[in-house]
């Protein structure tokens, strides 16, 4: 008797986890669909506001941080990047390295972004969703791939998370090689070969977009 | 096998265990006890000779400099990127021997097929390899080398490694590109009739070809890095990864980074808008 409940219990487990998990697995491709659209709309929305106008520096970083903002979670990939090494800094320090993340990523993606200005790129030409998944319960990864001319595509995958039905690109994989963890792996350098100390890390900091600002 | 080239080869392995015999003794680090975020960086830097690679990274950065930055230079300029994809094509297809070898001792038929087609398709259609038919008929190159095999068969990754002019590296692939020097059937037929500059000719246009085709993305790296020296590390860690994987990194493998969710009253300050863009504004406090 009890070897037959226990079966029909778990035949009712089964039958509850199947009615849960199917709408869950629509619910995710539906996720991983929007997250697809988001990096295409991303794109086009980079090529239209920072490539096709000829810009000033300045004014070609301050559209950059604007929509970094507005696609990335940029204080969840700080505090990423810092890794470890976040636990000992105080709030002060936190605060500082932010600001000072956020300023490095701006001075270099602008810089980045420079070398097209100008060019009348298509995003569907340049930019290719080549598919995309559910990743655990709040991330997509969006596989794309960037044409350029005479020289082979390259392969980028976007790791987007949605938080209160707002997604942001928490990290970008390019070949294979994610920019946060690389960039975590050579702060930690900076902060070990400056004796554990966090102070290390800023002082670089400081230097590297003070001297470019 | 010829007596000045087996010597040669001693040499080479005498010079190498001499030199890992060295560092050991000298330059290796030991793991930090005490601190947390000291060991996680220590085992994710997987870089116990760090002064030993930051020396031969200096020694390879100077000439990368003074020489094979600029010969990629005159390269890139001198010859028509045609030219240039023929030459590569060239190269890849005397590598096929060792890429249908690999992919077979990796066990994956369906590889060892691809590269077996191919080199037979572009030995014959693509007038000895310079052209790449295959690939336009939806077999495309992949590169498979023994230290990717190494690695398919559970070999340990080894400490990160610098080596003299070749960059970075570690044992497992050290070992791998020892190996394929050794076993490559051109080398072989070249150093048993006394044609050794074949593999030396070889060697270095491929160096050369590769190094052109990363002039910018190299740049880049050293303009915007802090360190450059980590970012590499790192860089040809992931990378080795995704090619031992064939670039399809497994869902929930350890390879693969983890993001996790952080605590919300521990989550970072958001940097305040600042409205002026000559960056010289600080957030505001909390």
């Amino acid at each position: 008797m009890n070897r037959r409940r226990f079966i029909l219990a778990c035949a009712a487990l089964l039958a509850f986890a199947g009615s849960v998990a199917l709408p869950s697995a629509g619910r995710a491709d539906a996720r991983s669909d929007a997250a697809a659209k988001f990096v295409q709309d991303l794109g086009a929305r980079a090529i239209d506001v920072l490539v096709k106008p000829q810009l000033a520096r300045d004014e070609s970083m301050r559209r950059f941080r604007v929509l970094l903002n507005e696609g990335f979670d940029v204080p969840y990939i700080s505090r990423f990047v810092l890794g470890q090494n976040w636990r000992t800094a105080t709030p002060q320090q936190q605060q500082e390295y932010g600001a000072l993340f956020e300023r490095l990523i701006v001075q270099v993606y602008a810089d980045r972004f420079a070398q097209y200005s100008g060019k009348n790129l298509d995003v569907n030409e340049t930019l290719k969703i080549t598919g995309s998944r559910p990743e655990g319960d709040t991330d997509s990864i969006v596989s794309s791939q960037i044409i350029r001319p005479d020289a082979p595509p390259v392969a980028v995958d976007w790791r987007i998370r949605s938080r209160d039905g707002k997604q942001k690109v928490i990290d970008v994989a390019v070949e294979g090689v994610s920019m946060s963890v690389t960039q975590r792996s050579e702060f930690s350098s900076v902060i070990q070969r400056g004796g554990g100390q966090i102070e290390a890390l800023l002082q670089t900091l400081r230097q590297r977009v003070g001297a470019a600002g | 096998m010829k007596l000045p080239g087996f010597f040669r080869s001693c040499g080479a392995a005498a010079a190498i265990a001499l030199s890992l015999s060295a560092i050991t003794v000298s330059g290796c680090v030991l793991p930090p006890r005490d601190d947390p975020a000291a060991l996680a960086a220590y085992k994710e830097a997987n870089d116990p000779l760090e002064g030993f690679n930051r020396a031969i990274f200096g020694f390879n950065e100077g000439t990368d400099i003074l020489l094979f930055r600029p010969a990629a230079e005159i390269y890139r300029t001198v010859l028509p990127n045609p030219v240039r994809n023929g030459i590569r094509n060239f190269l890849r297809n005397l590598r096929s021997p060792l890429d249908i070898a690999n992919n077979l001792l990796q066990g994956d038929l369906n590889g060892a097929e691809v590269a077996t087609k191919r080199f037979l398709i572009n030995t014959t259609a693509g007038v000895g390899g310079v052209m790449d038919i295959a690939a336009d008929n939806g077999l495309p190159y992949r590169s498979e080398d023994l230290g990717q095999t190494l690695a398919v068969w559970g070999v340990p990754e080894g400490p990160f490694l610098v080596l003299p002019l070749l960059g970075p590296s570690n044992f497992r692939d050290a070992a791998g590109v020892a190996g394929e020097a050794y076993g490559d059937p051109l080398n072989l037929w070249a150093t048993n009739t006394d044609r050794d500059e074949i593999p030396l000719v070889r060697g270095i246009v491929g160096g050369i070809d590769t190094r052109a085709g990363l002039i910018e993305p190299i740049d880049d790296l050293r303009r915007n890095s802090l360190d450059y020296y980590a970012s590499l590390r790192s860089l040809y860690r992931q990378n080795r990864i995704s090619e031992i994987n064939n670039g399809q990194v497994p869902a929930g493998s350890e390879s693969y980074p983890e993001f996790p969710e952080f605590p919300e009253d521990d989550a970072a300050p958001a940097p305040a808008p600042v409205d002026n863009s000559n960056g010289t504004a600080k957030s505001s406090k909390p």
